[in-house]
């Protein structure tokens, strides 16, 4: 009994040490405005793109892959839709945005499953190619979206009080649990990543799994890349850059296992919101940007290495 | 069909009727896996054809042979750890309902399923948190989950206790009583004769010969097998051995999770076997000693001498060697080759100055190939590639490498063909007629019986009885059939050292 619930503790520090943090900095940043609603609100529109760039993620670890390049595609994505926007409209700007994520994550799967080479060195050199392609095409200056539309919907609007970057992680979220835990696809990714022969074995296309994995997290750095260019209405390839570490810690904070076979989407996002609410701790401390990066490491770690003990 | 240069499997026939249960026989490397694998559909042929109920079937999909009405259990590697035995048994095949898992209706489905087995299993637990008997019924009910008519069961009841093994044989009998066919391998003798009403026996590829099983007796099987005549176990004279100094003290010996304080002493040159169900305590005393699990409490000595293990590495000092239960994951690197697997434990032995010399590696790892009779293309063929009684031998080579005083074996013989299983006794015997102390853990009490001094039945982490191996052989005067007769005995023991336990928690319970 008390191993059980010692088992359970460890499953979920998540929880627990959100709530933990969240009363410390109410308790000590309070006269800084920490609980002040747009403060809060604040967290979930800088947390948006990290949570659903980690939800994919999510399916990726689980599936025992990995997924290096997020950061980078979401940087690509601001400057492709930009400059479509400039040419051809915000249809086309998101029609073309959705292709870039999509196209990153075939070359992505087809070089880890077919070709064979591991994920970790595929999503390494693509993230160099998917920076490099960025800064040329848009000859490393930002490109600026005059769509207002755009703008709206991809990040900068809001219903109410509620900002619309909420809604895309509220849609993500439910969709990425119950597609993880209640349909067959989740099944076979978790299968995969958790026992790749014994899911070889009972008929699992483990190659089509990882396969699929890999472009779902490229469309969703896409969409990340998105929220990013409609929230600072420009296109710049400094966007997202060094997300993929805060994106990798939010699903393993959140309980996703680094060796696969393991994840929960409600996780991944509560890490997301915790990575967040850290650095808007920090920020509200007046830490300067070399200590917050310092701390927020440490903070990391900590969580990461009590969330994985066994 | 073949694997390189090397022909695994040569223009076999094999013919299964409706109705029988068909045994497959054959030593490691004989070509039984490759042939279930290419009926299973995980390998193709590359020639020749597979015909179920007359339907031709070809392909190279699990799925095609599911639909064709095969299912086949694998041996420990079909589930994920990670799933609840329901998700695993009816993964890729889940109950769907608009869109959604229904995972109340699989759960009802495992139930059945364990209830046509006879066996109870919660559907609900992780496959991480089962006993190795539990995840093997969960295997069979995943095979047996898709309404197949061909049941090709490959080793399925290796982990099983007595009564399962009885209820499984049951529900068998209901299947092929339906008209159903069963094929069923395994390198128990005592199984396929039981439960077999033909059988086919492959060595080294090919078919030597198909026949009704009661026309066939044991030793003729193992003729087959081995391909000489083999010496037949059933008639083992005990003879009697000088035993020296006591050379393993366990005082109140405790785990933090399974085992009751253990107290023993174990001679040198003595065999002692720990018989046992599964979770008895078997492996847990084995692990404690090997320095594997930490101790709660009480004490070990060496020759005399209390000793501290703080991991595997003190007890490798004090001179103990542990064969441990699963070979893949703590028995062998796989990827590596044989030379480096047989030399890992004495690697300073091979180095000069730090630095490995591959003249020594490749002399020593020689000198155990030639003992142990490995069969293997070359020192630097992987572990990975070796049939299983070979890869035990490695591990067995690994560990006799480090001159042990004592010999740890956690289920020497699992999965190993009969010529092995005997080399690997005969290994047993002659180390400890050299003063070697062993401790033999295994649910192959035949196996037991032929190789011990002395028994120890654990039930529930409890040493209930401690007899020796003259002490059983008096009560059976006439001296024939002793193998047999022992392994009765401790069969009953071990059926009454758990009854004893189940009536005595009952009464704690009231």
């Amino acid at each position: 009994m008390i191993h059980f619930a010692l088992k359970n503790w460890r499953q979920n520090i998540i929880y627990i040490g959100f709530v933990l943090i969240f009363l410390l900095f109410a308790l000590t940043l309070n006269d800084r405005g920490f609980l002040n609603p747009n403060n809060l609100l604040n967290i979930f529109r800088q947390t948006a793109m990290i949570a659903i760039m980690a939800i994919a993620m999510t399916y990726v670890l689980s599936a025992g892959e990995i997924d290096l390049s997020v950061g980078a595609v979401a940087g690509l994505t601001t400057v492709t839709v930009a400059l479509t926007i400039s040419v051809a409209g915000p249809l086309a700007g998101v029609a073309v945005g959705l292709l870039t994520g999509i196209a990153v994550g075939v070359c992505n799967g087809w070089l880890t499953t077919r070709v064979g080479i591991p994920s970790f060195l595929t999503t390494l050199a693509m993230m160099g190619i998917a920076k490099g392609v960025a800064m040329w095409i848009s000859g490393t200056s930002a490109v600026p979206i005059l769509s207002r539309s755009f703008a709206w919907f991809f990040g900068g609007g809001s219903l109410g009080i509620v900002p619309i970057l909420f809604f895309w992680i509220l849609i993500f979220g439910v969709w990425g649990h119950i597609q993880l835990k209640h349909t067959g696809f989740g099944r076979r990714v978790l299968a995969t990543g958790g026992g790749e022969t014994a899911a070889r074995y009972t008929g699992i296309n483990v190659k089509n799994v990882k396969f699929q994995v890999l472009v779902v997290s490229g469309t969703a750095a896409a969409i990340a890349g998105m929220l990013y260019a409609g929230r600072l209405q420009s296109g710049r390839f400094q966007l997202g850059e060094g997300d993929e570490l805060s994106v990798i810690a939010a699903a393993v904070l959140g309980g996703t296992s680094l060796f696969g076979g393991k994840g929960t989407v409600i996780g991944t996002i509560v890490g997301a919101l915790m990575i967040g609410m850290i650095n808007n701790g920090l920020i509200l401390m007046g830490l300067e940007y070399s200590q917050q990066l310092i701390a927020r490491g440490g903070i990391i770690i900590l969580a990461v290495a009590l969330s994985q003990r066994q | 069909m073949h694997f390189g240069s090397l022909v695994a499997l040569d223009n076999v026939d094999l013919s299964v009727r409706a109705g029988e249960v068909h045994a497959l026989l054959g030593g490691n490397g004989a070509g039984k896996s490759t042939l279930l694998k290419i009926l299973n559909g995980v390998h193709q042929q590359t020639a020749g054809d597979v015909a179920v109920f007359g339907t031709p079937f070809q392909g190279n999909s699990p799925e095609l042979a599911r639909a064709a009405g095969v299912a086949m259990n694998f041996q420990e590697m079909s589930l994920i750890p990670s799933l609840t035995v329901a998700q695993n048994i009816f993964l890729n095949h889940e109950f769907i309902r608009n869109g959604l898992i229904n995972e109340a209706v699989a759960v009802e489905r495992a139930r059945d399923l364990f209830e046509q087995l006879n066996v109870e299993v919660d559907p609900r637990m992780l496959v991480s948190d089962l006993s190795p008997g539990q995840r093997q019924l969960t295997e069979i009910a995943k095979s047996i989950s898709h309404d197949a008519r061909v049941w090709i069961l490959d080793e399925p009841s290796t982990a099983l206790s007595v009564t399962d093994v009885e209820r499984l044989f049951e529900s068998i009998r209901a299947h092929t009583a339906q008209g159903n066919a069963v094929i069923y391998v395994s390198h128990r003798m005592d199984e396929i004769a039981k439960i077999s009403d033909r059988l086919t026996i492959l060595r080294d590829g090919r078919k030597v010969t198909t026949a009704e099983t009661r026309a066939t007796s044991v030793s003729q099987m193992i003729e087959h097998i081995v391909g000489k005549k083999a010496r037949d176990f059933s008639n083992l004279s005990l003879e009697r051995k000088t035993l020296g100094a006591p050379v393993l003290e366990l005082d109140a010996l405790q785990d933090t999770y399974k085992l009751r304080p253990v107290s023993l002493s174990i001679r040198e040159g003595e065999v002692v076997g720990l018989a046992g169900l599964l979770g008895s305590g078997r492996s847990s005393l084995i692990k404690l000693i090997a320095g594997v699990d930490a101790k709660a409490s009480g004490s070990i000595r060496v020759a005399g001498k209390p000793v501290e293990f703080r991991g595997p590495a003190d007890a490798m000092a004090e001179g103990i060697a542990h064969v441990p239960e699963s070979r893949a994951t703590q028995g062998i690197i796989g990827s590596h080759a044989t030379s480096d697997n047989l030399t890992l434990s004495i690697l300073d032995r091979i180095s000069v100055r730090g630095l490995i010399r591959q003249q020594r590696v490749r002399a020593l790892s020689q000198k155990q190939i030639d003992d142990f009779n490995i069969k293997v293309e070359s020192q630097s063929t992987p572990v990975l590639n070796l049939s299983g009684g070979n890869q035990q031998k490695v591990v067995l080579g690994k560990n006799f490498g480090i001159q042990p005083k004592i010999l740890l074996l956690d289920e020497p013989t699992a999965g190993i063909d009969i010529g092995a299983k005997t080399e690997i006794i005969d290994a047993i015997h002659s180390k400890a007629s050299e003063g070697m102390a062993v401790l033999v853990a295994s649910s192959e009490l035949s196996e037991l019986a032929v190789a011990c001094d002395r028994f120890l039945i654990l039930a529930d982490g409890v040493i209930c009885e401690d007899v020796s191996s003259d002490d059983i052989a008096a009560e059976n005067p006439s001296g024939v059939n002793m193998v047999p007769f022992i392994q009765r005995v401790l069969e009953e023991k071990i059926q009454d050292a758990n009854k004893t336990l189940k009536t005595e928690s009952f009464g704690e319970k009231q």
